[in-house]
Protein backbone atom coordinates (compact mmCIF):
# COMPACT_ATOMS: atom_id res chain seq x y z
CA UNK A 1 0.00 0.00 0.00
CA UNK A 2 2.47 2.44 0.59
CA UNK A 3 4.92 1.73 -1.81
CA UNK A 4 1.76 1.92 -4.23
CA UNK A 5 1.51 5.40 -2.47
CA UNK A 6 4.81 6.43 -3.13
CA UNK A 7 5.08 5.22 -7.06
CA UNK A 8 2.00 7.08 -7.48
CA UNK A 9 3.14 10.34 -6.06
CA UNK A 10 6.12 10.49 -8.37
CA UNK A 11 3.97 9.58 -11.20
CA UNK A 12 1.77 12.43 -10.50
CA UNK A 13 4.58 15.03 -9.59
CA UNK A 14 6.05 14.00 -12.63
CA UNK A 15 2.97 14.82 -14.86
CA UNK A 16 2.87 18.09 -13.58
CA UNK A 17 6.24 18.84 -14.51
CA UNK A 18 6.64 21.11 -11.55
CA UNK A 19 6.05 20.70 -8.02
CA UNK A 20 2.27 20.90 -7.30
CA UNK A 21 1.02 23.75 -5.59
CA UNK A 22 -2.34 23.35 -3.81
CA UNK A 23 -2.28 23.80 -0.70
CA UNK A 24 -6.14 24.31 0.26
CA UNK A 25 -8.00 26.62 3.07
CA UNK A 26 -8.18 24.43 6.52
CA UNK A 27 -11.30 22.73 7.15
CA UNK A 28 -11.02 23.73 10.93
CA UNK A 29 -9.85 26.89 11.52
CA UNK A 30 -7.18 26.07 13.85
CA UNK A 31 -5.44 22.82 12.83
CA UNK A 32 -2.80 24.06 10.97
CA UNK A 33 -2.00 26.54 14.17
CA UNK A 34 -2.58 23.47 16.01
CA UNK A 35 0.77 21.93 13.86
CA UNK A 36 2.53 24.91 14.08
CA UNK A 37 2.36 25.16 18.09
CA UNK A 38 5.57 23.44 18.43
CA UNK A 39 8.00 24.93 16.31
CA UNK A 40 6.87 28.46 17.06
CA UNK A 41 7.02 28.07 21.03
CA UNK A 42 10.55 26.71 20.83
CA UNK A 43 11.62 29.47 18.42
CA UNK A 44 9.60 32.20 20.27
CA UNK A 45 11.20 31.20 23.78
CA UNK A 46 15.00 29.83 22.65
CA UNK A 47 15.47 31.80 19.49
CA UNK A 48 13.39 35.16 18.63
CA UNK A 49 13.32 36.08 22.75
CA UNK A 50 17.24 35.41 23.60
CA UNK A 51 17.88 38.41 20.65
CA UNK A 52 15.77 40.75 22.36
CA UNK A 53 17.12 39.97 25.65
CA UNK A 54 20.78 40.12 24.59
CA UNK A 55 20.37 43.61 23.02
CA UNK A 56 19.01 44.92 26.20
CA UNK A 57 21.85 43.14 27.98
CA UNK A 58 23.98 44.90 25.98
CA UNK A 59 23.11 47.91 27.45
CA UNK A 60 23.57 46.69 31.18
CA UNK A 61 26.85 45.68 33.27
CA UNK A 62 26.17 42.65 35.45
CA UNK A 63 28.28 39.71 36.48
CA UNK A 64 26.04 36.75 35.35
CA UNK A 65 25.58 36.08 39.48
CA UNK A 66 21.27 36.04 39.50
CA UNK A 67 22.12 37.68 43.44
CA UNK A 68 23.57 40.76 41.74
CA UNK A 69 21.64 43.59 40.30
CA UNK A 70 21.60 43.96 36.49
CA UNK A 71 22.38 47.92 36.11
CA UNK A 72 21.71 50.06 33.14
CA UNK A 73 24.21 51.82 31.28
CA UNK A 74 23.21 52.55 27.82
CA UNK A 75 25.27 52.32 25.15
CA UNK A 76 28.53 52.37 27.32
CA UNK A 77 29.59 48.64 26.64
CA UNK A 78 29.56 49.11 22.80
CA UNK A 79 32.50 51.46 23.49
CA UNK A 80 34.11 50.05 25.75
CA UNK A 81 33.96 46.90 23.56
CA UNK A 82 35.47 47.99 20.63
CA UNK A 83 37.94 50.11 22.84
CA UNK A 84 39.40 47.13 24.37
CA UNK A 85 42.56 44.81 22.86
CA UNK A 86 40.71 42.08 23.18
CA UNK A 87 38.46 43.00 20.95
CA UNK A 88 40.84 44.13 18.46
CA UNK A 89 42.77 41.21 18.25
CA UNK A 90 39.51 38.98 18.08
CA UNK A 91 38.78 41.51 14.69
CA UNK A 92 42.05 41.50 13.64
CA UNK A 93 42.27 37.30 13.82
CA UNK A 94 38.34 36.67 12.68
CA UNK A 95 40.00 38.92 9.39
CA UNK A 96 42.76 36.53 9.45
CA UNK A 97 40.85 32.97 9.51
CA UNK A 98 38.19 34.18 6.63
CA UNK A 99 40.73 35.58 4.35
CA UNK A 100 42.97 32.52 4.59
CA UNK A 101 40.39 30.54 4.46
CA UNK A 102 40.03 31.02 0.40
CA UNK A 103 42.63 29.51 -0.58
CA UNK A 104 42.68 27.31 1.91
CA UNK A 105 39.12 25.56 2.24
CA UNK A 106 37.26 27.41 -0.70
CA UNK A 107 40.12 26.86 -3.75
CA UNK A 108 42.33 24.11 -2.63
CA UNK A 109 39.30 21.73 -2.57
CA UNK A 110 38.45 22.73 -6.45
CA UNK A 111 41.28 20.69 -7.92
CA UNK A 112 40.83 17.88 -5.94
CA UNK A 113 36.85 17.19 -6.83
CA UNK A 114 37.91 17.88 -10.72
CA UNK A 115 40.09 15.07 -10.33
CA UNK A 116 37.98 12.69 -8.58
CA UNK A 117 35.15 13.34 -11.13
CA UNK A 118 37.31 13.13 -13.74
CA UNK A 119 38.37 9.54 -12.62
CA UNK A 120 34.89 8.87 -12.42
CA UNK A 121 34.06 5.37 -10.40
CA UNK A 122 37.54 5.13 -9.52
CA UNK A 123 37.82 8.69 -7.54
CA UNK A 124 35.13 7.31 -5.44
CA UNK A 125 37.59 5.99 -3.02
CA UNK A 126 39.14 9.30 -2.81
CA UNK A 127 35.99 10.94 -1.60
CA UNK A 128 35.00 8.42 0.88
CA UNK A 129 38.56 8.78 2.28
CA UNK A 130 38.89 12.42 2.29
CA UNK A 131 35.22 12.71 3.77
CA UNK A 132 36.43 11.00 7.13
CA UNK A 133 37.38 13.91 8.63
CA UNK A 134 33.74 15.59 8.48
CA UNK A 135 32.34 12.70 10.50
CA UNK A 136 34.90 13.31 13.50
CA UNK A 137 34.10 15.60 16.44
CA UNK A 138 36.07 18.90 16.47
CA UNK A 139 37.20 17.90 20.11
CA UNK A 140 38.63 15.14 18.97
CA UNK A 141 40.37 16.57 15.91
CA UNK A 142 41.89 18.82 18.07
CA UNK A 143 43.16 16.56 21.34
CA UNK A 144 44.85 14.62 17.99
CA UNK A 145 46.94 17.79 16.65
CA UNK A 146 47.54 18.88 20.06
CA UNK A 147 49.03 15.34 20.86
CA UNK A 148 50.86 15.13 17.45
CA UNK A 149 52.17 18.55 17.49
CA UNK A 150 53.74 18.21 21.29
CA UNK A 151 57.17 19.45 21.39
CA UNK A 152 58.10 16.36 23.58
CA UNK A 153 57.90 13.47 22.32
CA UNK A 154 54.54 14.54 19.11
CA UNK A 155 54.59 12.98 15.81
CA UNK A 156 55.24 16.13 13.86
CA UNK A 157 57.90 17.63 15.84
CA UNK A 158 59.60 14.56 15.63
CA UNK A 159 59.56 14.03 11.88
CA UNK A 160 60.41 18.04 11.35
CA UNK A 161 63.91 17.32 13.10
CA UNK A 162 64.64 13.85 10.78
CA UNK A 163 64.59 16.45 8.10
CA UNK A 164 66.73 18.66 10.22
CA UNK A 165 64.03 20.97 11.10
CA UNK A 166 63.62 22.25 14.78
CA UNK A 167 59.87 22.13 15.48
CA UNK A 168 59.32 24.15 18.29
CA UNK A 169 56.16 24.85 20.43
CA UNK A 170 53.82 25.80 17.72
CA UNK A 171 51.03 26.25 19.60
CA UNK A 172 52.45 28.73 21.96
CA UNK A 173 54.10 30.80 18.89
CA UNK A 174 51.83 33.96 18.96
CA UNK A 175 52.70 33.93 14.71
CA UNK A 176 52.24 30.47 14.09
CA UNK A 177 49.72 29.10 16.32
CA UNK A 178 46.39 31.03 14.47
CA UNK A 179 48.08 28.82 11.23
CA UNK A 180 47.81 26.07 13.02
CA UNK A 181 44.50 26.11 13.56
CA UNK A 182 43.73 27.30 10.47
CA UNK A 183 45.45 23.89 8.99
CA UNK A 184 44.09 21.92 11.50
CA UNK A 185 40.48 23.32 10.27
CA UNK A 186 41.19 22.85 6.72
CA UNK A 187 41.85 19.17 7.64
CA UNK A 188 38.54 19.23 9.06
CA UNK A 189 36.39 21.10 6.64
CA UNK A 190 38.51 20.03 3.23
CA UNK A 191 36.22 16.84 2.51
CA UNK A 192 33.21 18.60 2.96
CA UNK A 193 33.70 21.18 0.72
CA UNK A 194 34.95 18.56 -1.80
CA UNK A 195 31.60 17.30 -1.90
CA UNK A 196 29.95 20.35 -2.28
CA UNK A 197 32.11 20.59 -5.49
CA UNK A 198 31.33 17.57 -6.82
CA UNK A 199 27.67 18.11 -6.23
CA UNK A 200 28.03 21.01 -8.76
CA UNK A 201 30.29 19.07 -11.25
CA UNK A 202 27.51 16.50 -11.39
CA UNK A 203 25.08 19.01 -13.11
CA UNK A 204 27.76 19.93 -15.96
CA UNK A 205 26.48 18.41 -18.80
CA UNK A 206 29.17 16.16 -20.06
CA UNK A 207 27.98 16.42 -23.91
CA UNK A 208 29.40 20.29 -23.66
CA UNK A 209 32.74 18.58 -22.43
CA UNK A 210 32.93 15.51 -25.40
CA UNK A 211 32.24 19.09 -27.59
CA UNK A 212 35.32 20.66 -26.48
CA UNK A 213 37.32 17.76 -26.81
CA UNK A 214 35.94 17.13 -30.23
CA UNK A 215 37.24 20.22 -31.16
CA UNK A 216 40.49 19.28 -29.77
CA UNK A 217 40.67 21.56 -26.56
CA UNK A 218 43.35 20.21 -24.04
CA UNK A 219 41.97 19.28 -20.36
CA UNK A 220 43.05 22.57 -19.17
CA UNK A 221 41.47 24.40 -21.77
CA UNK A 222 37.93 22.56 -20.96
CA UNK A 223 38.35 23.56 -17.12
CA UNK A 224 39.24 26.84 -17.73
CA UNK A 225 36.70 27.95 -20.05
CA UNK A 226 33.98 25.25 -19.64
CA UNK A 227 33.98 23.91 -16.00
CA UNK A 228 35.85 26.55 -13.52
CA UNK A 229 32.78 29.07 -15.28
CA UNK A 230 29.81 26.34 -15.00
CA UNK A 231 31.25 26.10 -11.11
CA UNK A 232 31.30 29.32 -10.37
CA UNK A 233 27.90 29.53 -8.06
CA UNK A 234 29.20 26.75 -6.42
CA UNK A 235 32.23 28.51 -5.46
CA UNK A 236 30.08 31.27 -4.64
CA UNK A 237 28.40 29.21 -1.95
CA UNK A 238 31.30 27.28 -0.87
CA UNK A 239 32.79 30.89 0.00
CA UNK A 240 29.90 31.93 1.73
CA UNK A 241 29.47 28.75 3.84
CA UNK A 242 33.20 28.30 4.60
CA UNK A 243 32.82 31.69 6.00
CA UNK A 244 30.25 31.31 8.95
CA UNK A 245 31.86 27.76 9.17
CA UNK A 246 35.18 29.35 9.98
CA UNK A 247 33.20 32.13 12.32
CA UNK A 248 31.48 29.60 14.03
CA UNK A 249 33.35 26.39 14.28
CA UNK A 250 36.80 27.10 15.20
CA UNK A 251 35.60 27.67 18.46
CA UNK A 252 36.12 24.03 19.12
CA UNK A 253 40.22 23.76 18.25
CA UNK A 254 41.15 27.45 20.11
CA UNK A 255 39.30 26.25 23.02
CA UNK A 256 41.15 23.09 23.75
CA UNK A 257 44.85 24.02 21.55
CA UNK A 258 45.13 27.61 22.92
CA UNK A 259 42.02 28.91 24.79
CA UNK A 260 42.75 32.16 22.49
CA UNK A 261 46.11 32.70 23.07
CA UNK A 262 49.36 32.99 22.93
CA UNK A 263 48.33 36.74 24.14
CA UNK A 264 44.96 36.27 22.43
CA UNK A 265 46.85 36.01 18.96
CA UNK A 266 44.36 32.93 18.20
CA UNK A 267 40.84 34.28 19.56
CA UNK A 268 37.78 35.19 17.35
CA UNK A 269 34.81 37.16 17.83
CA UNK A 270 33.13 34.06 18.74
CA UNK A 271 35.51 33.01 21.16
CA UNK A 272 35.58 36.45 22.76
CA UNK A 273 32.21 36.65 23.13
CA UNK A 274 32.47 33.09 25.50
CA UNK A 275 35.79 35.07 26.96
CA UNK A 276 34.02 38.03 28.69
CA UNK A 277 30.43 36.29 29.15
CA UNK A 278 31.70 32.71 30.55
CA UNK A 279 35.55 33.56 31.90
CA UNK A 280 35.32 37.26 33.08
CA UNK A 281 31.78 37.61 33.74
CA UNK A 282 31.32 40.62 31.85
CA UNK A 283 28.01 39.83 30.37
CA UNK A 284 27.64 43.39 29.33
CA UNK A 285 30.55 43.24 26.79
CA UNK A 286 29.40 39.44 25.65
CA UNK A 287 26.21 41.30 25.10
CA UNK A 288 27.44 43.79 22.48
CA UNK A 289 30.02 41.66 21.20
CA UNK A 290 26.70 39.20 20.17
CA UNK A 291 25.22 42.19 18.95
CA UNK A 292 28.07 42.91 16.68
CA UNK A 293 28.37 39.29 15.55
CA UNK A 294 24.81 39.21 14.84
CA UNK A 295 25.30 41.87 12.23
CA UNK A 296 27.93 40.26 10.85
CA UNK A 297 26.89 36.84 10.55
CA UNK A 298 23.25 37.41 9.49
CA UNK A 299 24.51 39.45 6.42
CA UNK A 300 26.47 36.54 5.59
CA UNK A 301 23.44 33.66 6.38
CA UNK A 302 21.08 35.48 4.50
CA UNK A 303 23.46 35.27 1.33
CA UNK A 304 23.86 31.69 2.24
CA UNK A 305 20.11 31.12 2.68
CA UNK A 306 19.22 32.57 -0.18
CA UNK A 307 22.20 30.69 -2.28
CA UNK A 308 20.78 27.43 -0.89
CA UNK A 309 17.43 27.76 -1.65
CA UNK A 310 19.34 28.14 -5.45
CA UNK A 311 20.78 25.33 -5.09
CA UNK A 312 17.80 23.12 -3.69
CA UNK A 313 15.79 24.00 -6.94
CA UNK A 314 18.36 22.38 -8.88
CA UNK A 315 18.07 19.53 -7.76
CA UNK A 316 14.08 19.26 -8.53
CA UNK B 1 34.96 13.16 -18.34
CA UNK B 2 37.98 11.00 -19.58
CA UNK B 3 41.15 12.64 -18.38
CA UNK B 4 44.00 11.99 -20.83
CA UNK B 5 46.59 10.75 -18.98
CA UNK B 6 49.49 13.22 -17.58
CA UNK B 7 46.67 14.83 -15.77
CA UNK B 8 45.48 11.14 -14.55
CA UNK B 9 48.78 10.73 -12.64
CA UNK B 10 48.77 14.39 -11.41
CA UNK B 11 45.29 13.33 -10.58
CA UNK B 12 46.16 10.13 -8.92
CA UNK B 13 49.25 11.74 -7.20
CA UNK B 14 47.45 14.65 -5.40
CA UNK B 15 44.41 12.58 -3.93
CA UNK B 16 46.71 10.14 -2.84
CA UNK B 17 49.12 12.72 -0.79
CA UNK B 18 46.09 14.42 0.35
CA UNK B 19 44.45 10.63 1.28
CA UNK B 20 47.34 10.46 3.50
CA UNK B 21 47.07 13.59 4.80
CA UNK B 22 43.98 12.49 6.37
CA UNK B 23 44.68 8.78 7.10
CA UNK B 24 48.49 8.96 8.52
CA UNK B 25 47.34 10.99 11.46
CA UNK B 26 44.06 8.26 12.14
CA UNK B 27 46.60 5.26 11.75
CA UNK B 28 48.86 6.83 14.63
CA UNK B 29 45.42 7.54 16.70
CA UNK B 30 44.62 4.18 16.50
CA UNK B 31 48.26 2.40 16.67
CA UNK B 32 48.83 4.84 19.91
CA UNK B 33 45.49 3.72 21.23
CA UNK B 34 46.98 0.47 21.25
CA UNK B 35 50.86 0.65 22.54
CA UNK B 36 52.21 0.07 26.09
CA UNK B 37 53.64 3.04 27.70
CA UNK B 38 56.89 2.36 27.15
CA UNK B 39 56.14 2.96 22.83
CA UNK B 40 53.84 5.91 23.47
CA UNK B 41 56.57 8.40 22.11
CA UNK B 42 58.28 6.65 19.17
CA UNK B 43 57.48 7.47 15.86
CA UNK B 44 56.64 4.13 14.70
CA UNK B 45 52.36 4.70 14.60
CA UNK B 46 52.02 0.95 15.23
CA UNK B 47 52.69 -0.86 18.61
CA UNK B 48 55.08 -3.99 18.37
CA UNK B 49 53.58 -5.21 21.51
CA UNK B 50 49.78 -4.06 21.32
CA UNK B 51 47.68 -4.10 24.31
CA UNK B 52 43.91 -3.39 25.20
CA UNK B 53 44.70 -1.98 28.74
CA UNK B 54 44.19 1.82 27.48
CA UNK B 55 40.72 1.02 26.59
CA UNK B 56 40.62 -1.06 29.69
CA UNK B 57 41.72 2.05 31.53
CA UNK B 58 38.91 4.33 30.10
CA UNK B 59 36.32 1.92 30.08
CA UNK B 60 36.50 1.00 33.88
CA UNK B 61 38.29 3.61 35.63
CA UNK B 62 36.52 6.74 33.88
CA UNK B 63 32.89 7.77 33.57
CA UNK B 64 33.49 6.87 29.83
CA UNK B 65 29.94 4.62 29.81
CA UNK B 66 28.58 6.95 31.64
CA UNK B 67 29.25 9.95 28.48
CA UNK B 68 28.44 7.70 26.34
CA UNK B 69 25.03 6.64 27.43
CA UNK B 70 24.70 11.21 28.17
CA UNK B 71 26.09 11.31 24.54
CA UNK B 72 23.44 8.54 23.26
CA UNK B 73 20.36 9.28 24.87
CA UNK B 74 20.22 13.15 24.47
CA UNK B 75 21.25 12.73 20.82
CA UNK B 76 18.88 10.21 20.31
CA UNK B 77 16.02 12.23 21.86
CA UNK B 78 16.98 15.34 20.26
CA UNK B 79 16.94 14.42 17.06
CA UNK B 80 13.73 12.72 17.02
CA UNK B 81 11.93 15.98 19.03
CA UNK B 82 13.49 17.79 15.76
CA UNK B 83 12.44 15.49 13.09
CA UNK B 84 8.94 15.60 14.38
CA UNK B 85 8.48 18.95 14.93
CA UNK B 86 10.29 19.91 11.45
CA UNK B 87 7.88 17.10 9.74
CA UNK B 88 4.44 19.28 11.72
CA UNK B 89 5.71 22.45 10.68
CA UNK B 90 6.18 21.58 7.01
CA UNK B 91 3.48 19.63 6.92
CA UNK B 92 1.16 22.38 7.96
CA UNK B 93 2.55 24.69 5.46
CA UNK B 94 2.25 22.33 2.39
CA UNK B 95 -1.45 20.97 3.16
CA UNK B 96 -2.83 24.01 3.79
CA UNK B 97 -3.89 27.96 3.03
CA UNK B 98 -4.59 30.16 6.36
CA UNK B 99 -4.25 33.19 7.49
CA UNK B 100 -0.72 34.69 8.61
CA UNK B 101 0.58 31.59 7.05
CA UNK B 102 3.51 33.67 4.55
CA UNK B 103 4.42 35.49 7.93
CA UNK B 104 4.69 32.39 9.78
CA UNK B 105 6.79 31.22 6.95
CA UNK B 106 9.51 34.28 7.14
CA UNK B 107 9.44 33.48 11.23
CA UNK B 108 10.44 29.48 10.86
CA UNK B 109 12.96 30.48 7.70
CA UNK B 110 14.24 33.80 9.45
CA UNK B 111 15.38 31.68 12.30
CA UNK B 112 17.48 29.90 10.23
CA UNK B 113 19.43 32.80 9.82
CA UNK B 114 20.42 33.30 13.81
CA UNK B 115 22.96 30.49 14.62
CA UNK B 116 22.93 29.55 18.06
CA UNK B 117 26.27 31.27 19.14
CA UNK B 118 23.97 34.56 19.56
CA UNK B 119 21.25 33.09 21.34
CA UNK B 120 24.01 31.44 23.96
CA UNK B 121 23.94 34.24 27.10
CA UNK B 122 20.22 34.50 27.61
CA UNK B 123 19.37 30.67 26.98
CA UNK B 124 22.48 30.12 29.21
CA UNK B 125 20.81 32.47 31.53
CA UNK B 126 17.00 30.75 31.42
CA UNK B 127 18.46 27.13 31.97
CA UNK B 128 19.55 28.06 34.94
CA UNK B 129 16.45 29.98 35.93
CA UNK B 130 14.78 26.97 35.19
CA UNK B 131 17.07 24.54 37.44
CA UNK B 132 17.56 22.44 34.02
CA UNK B 133 21.46 23.33 34.47
CA UNK B 134 23.62 20.02 34.38
CA UNK B 135 20.55 17.56 33.01
CA UNK B 136 19.55 15.97 29.44
CA UNK B 137 16.61 18.80 29.47
CA UNK B 138 19.53 21.49 28.98
CA UNK B 139 21.04 19.42 26.20
CA UNK B 140 17.72 18.49 24.38
CA UNK B 141 15.17 21.17 24.62
CA UNK B 142 16.27 24.69 23.25
CA UNK B 143 17.76 22.88 20.28
CA UNK B 144 14.34 21.02 19.37
CA UNK B 145 13.03 23.69 16.87
CA UNK B 146 15.42 23.01 13.63
CA UNK B 147 14.47 25.57 10.90
CA UNK B 148 16.78 24.27 8.50
CA UNK B 149 14.79 20.58 8.50
CA UNK B 150 11.74 22.63 7.63
CA UNK B 151 13.70 24.31 4.86
CA UNK B 152 15.28 20.36 3.84
CA UNK B 153 11.60 18.67 3.98
CA UNK B 154 9.50 21.97 2.65
CA UNK B 155 9.66 21.35 -1.39
CA UNK B 156 9.60 17.57 -0.66
CA UNK B 157 5.89 17.88 1.02
CA UNK B 158 5.11 20.52 -1.47
CA UNK B 159 5.62 18.14 -4.52
CA UNK B 160 3.55 15.55 -2.72
CA UNK B 161 0.36 15.93 -4.91
CA UNK B 162 -2.65 17.26 -3.27
CA UNK B 163 -5.35 15.04 -4.78
CA UNK B 164 -4.06 12.41 -2.12
CA UNK B 165 -4.95 14.32 0.97
CA UNK B 166 -8.52 14.72 -0.99
CA UNK B 167 -8.50 10.98 -1.16
CA UNK B 168 -7.38 10.27 2.35
CA UNK B 169 -9.76 12.71 3.28
CA UNK B 170 -12.93 10.38 1.83
CA UNK B 171 -11.41 8.01 3.77
CA UNK B 172 -12.54 9.52 6.29
CA UNK B 173 -8.57 9.80 7.81
CA UNK B 174 -8.00 12.81 9.97
CA UNK B 175 -5.31 15.14 9.21
CA UNK B 176 -2.58 13.47 11.13
CA UNK B 177 -3.71 9.66 10.26
CA UNK B 178 -2.88 11.13 6.62
CA UNK B 179 0.49 12.61 7.50
CA UNK B 180 1.34 8.77 9.09
CA UNK B 181 -0.03 6.62 6.92
CA UNK B 182 0.16 8.68 3.20
CA UNK B 183 2.73 11.23 3.44
CA UNK B 184 5.10 9.93 5.56
CA UNK B 185 5.82 6.75 3.49
CA UNK B 186 6.79 8.57 0.92
CA UNK B 187 9.47 11.00 2.55
CA UNK B 188 11.20 8.39 4.16
CA UNK B 189 14.33 9.37 1.95
CA UNK B 190 14.45 12.74 3.10
CA UNK B 191 13.25 11.93 6.62
CA UNK B 192 16.51 9.64 6.76
CA UNK B 193 18.98 12.26 5.02
CA UNK B 194 18.11 14.53 7.63
CA UNK B 195 18.58 12.38 10.72
CA UNK B 196 21.91 11.37 9.37
CA UNK B 197 22.96 14.85 9.18
CA UNK B 198 21.10 15.99 12.97
CA UNK B 199 22.63 13.06 14.03
CA UNK B 200 26.15 12.94 13.08
CA UNK B 201 26.24 16.82 14.02
CA UNK B 202 24.57 16.45 17.57
CA UNK B 203 26.79 13.55 18.70
CA UNK B 204 29.59 15.73 17.67
CA UNK B 205 28.20 19.09 19.42
CA UNK B 206 30.92 21.20 21.43
CA UNK B 207 29.93 24.42 22.44
CA UNK B 208 25.82 23.83 23.88
CA UNK B 209 27.41 21.17 26.08
CA UNK B 210 30.35 22.98 27.03
CA UNK B 211 28.04 25.76 28.79
CA UNK B 212 25.30 24.08 30.67
CA UNK B 213 27.22 20.86 31.81
CA UNK B 214 29.53 20.39 34.80
CA UNK B 215 29.24 16.46 35.48
CA UNK B 216 29.00 13.29 34.73
CA UNK B 217 25.31 13.60 35.27
CA UNK B 218 24.89 15.07 32.24
CA UNK B 219 28.38 15.75 30.17
CA UNK B 220 28.89 14.13 26.91
CA UNK B 221 31.06 12.43 25.24
CA UNK B 222 32.78 15.24 24.07
CA UNK B 223 32.74 17.06 26.54
CA UNK B 224 34.08 13.97 28.65
CA UNK B 225 37.29 14.04 26.06
CA UNK B 226 38.37 17.47 26.96
CA UNK B 227 38.05 16.44 30.66
CA UNK B 228 40.37 13.67 30.22
CA UNK B 229 42.62 16.07 28.24
CA UNK B 230 42.68 18.35 31.71
CA UNK B 231 42.51 15.67 34.19
CA UNK B 232 45.15 13.65 32.51
CA UNK B 233 46.82 15.50 29.91
CA UNK B 234 50.03 13.36 29.67
CA UNK B 235 48.28 10.10 29.01
CA UNK B 236 48.56 10.34 25.46
CA UNK B 237 47.69 5.96 24.82
CA UNK B 238 44.72 6.74 27.17
CA UNK B 239 43.59 9.83 25.16
CA UNK B 240 43.70 8.30 21.73
CA UNK B 241 41.85 4.87 23.06
CA UNK B 242 39.38 7.42 24.48
CA UNK B 243 39.24 9.73 20.76
CA UNK B 244 38.80 6.23 18.93
CA UNK B 245 36.02 5.20 21.11
CA UNK B 246 34.02 8.52 20.92
CA UNK B 247 34.72 8.73 16.99
CA UNK B 248 33.16 5.31 16.70
CA UNK B 249 29.41 5.75 16.57
CA UNK B 250 29.15 8.40 13.74
CA UNK B 251 31.94 6.23 11.68
CA UNK B 252 29.79 3.60 12.07
CA UNK B 253 26.76 5.34 10.67
CA UNK B 254 29.12 6.11 7.95
CA UNK B 255 30.17 2.74 6.70
CA UNK B 256 26.98 1.18 7.37
CA UNK B 257 24.80 3.90 5.16
CA UNK B 258 27.76 5.39 2.96
CA UNK B 259 26.20 6.49 -0.26
CA UNK B 260 22.92 8.29 1.70
CA UNK B 261 25.78 9.50 3.96
CA UNK B 262 27.49 11.25 1.36
CA UNK B 263 24.04 12.05 -0.55
CA UNK B 264 22.48 13.58 2.60
CA UNK B 265 25.78 15.73 3.38
CA UNK B 266 26.06 16.98 -0.12
CA UNK B 267 22.29 17.89 -0.44
CA UNK B 268 22.72 19.84 2.99
CA UNK B 269 25.41 22.47 3.68
CA UNK B 270 23.96 22.56 7.27
CA UNK B 271 27.56 22.04 8.52
CA UNK B 272 28.77 25.01 6.86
Amino acid sequence: MADQVSVDAKAVAAGTGRPARAARPAATRWEPYLYLLPMLLLLGVFTYWPLVHTAYLSLTSWNLNPDMPIRFEGVANYGRLVGSTLFEAAAVNTAIYIVASIPLKVLLPIPFAVFIWGLGPRGNAYRTILFLPTLISFVAVSIVFLWLLNPLGGALPQLAQLVGWRMGNVLSDTDLAIWAILLISTWKILGFNILLYLAGLSRINRDYIEAMRMDGASDYRIFRHLIWPLLTPTTFFVFVATTIFTIQQVFTPIDILTEGGPSSSTTNLFYMVYQYTFRTFDVGLGAAGTVLLFVLLFVITVVKVRLLDRRVHYQQ
Amino acid sequence: MELSRPWRVIGHSLLLLASLAVLVPMVFVVGTAFKPPPEVFRLQPWPDAPTIANFAAVLLDTPFLTFFINSAGTTVLRVAGQVVVAVLTAYAFARWRFPGRDLVFAIVLGAMMIPHQLTMIPNYILITRLDWFDTWTALIVPHLAMPFGVFLLRQHFLAFPPELFDAAEMDGAGSLRTLWSVVLPTMSAPLAALTIVLFIDTWNEYFWPLLVTSSPASQTLQIGLRRFLEEDYANYAGLMAGVTLASLPALAVFFALQRRVIHAFMQSGLKG
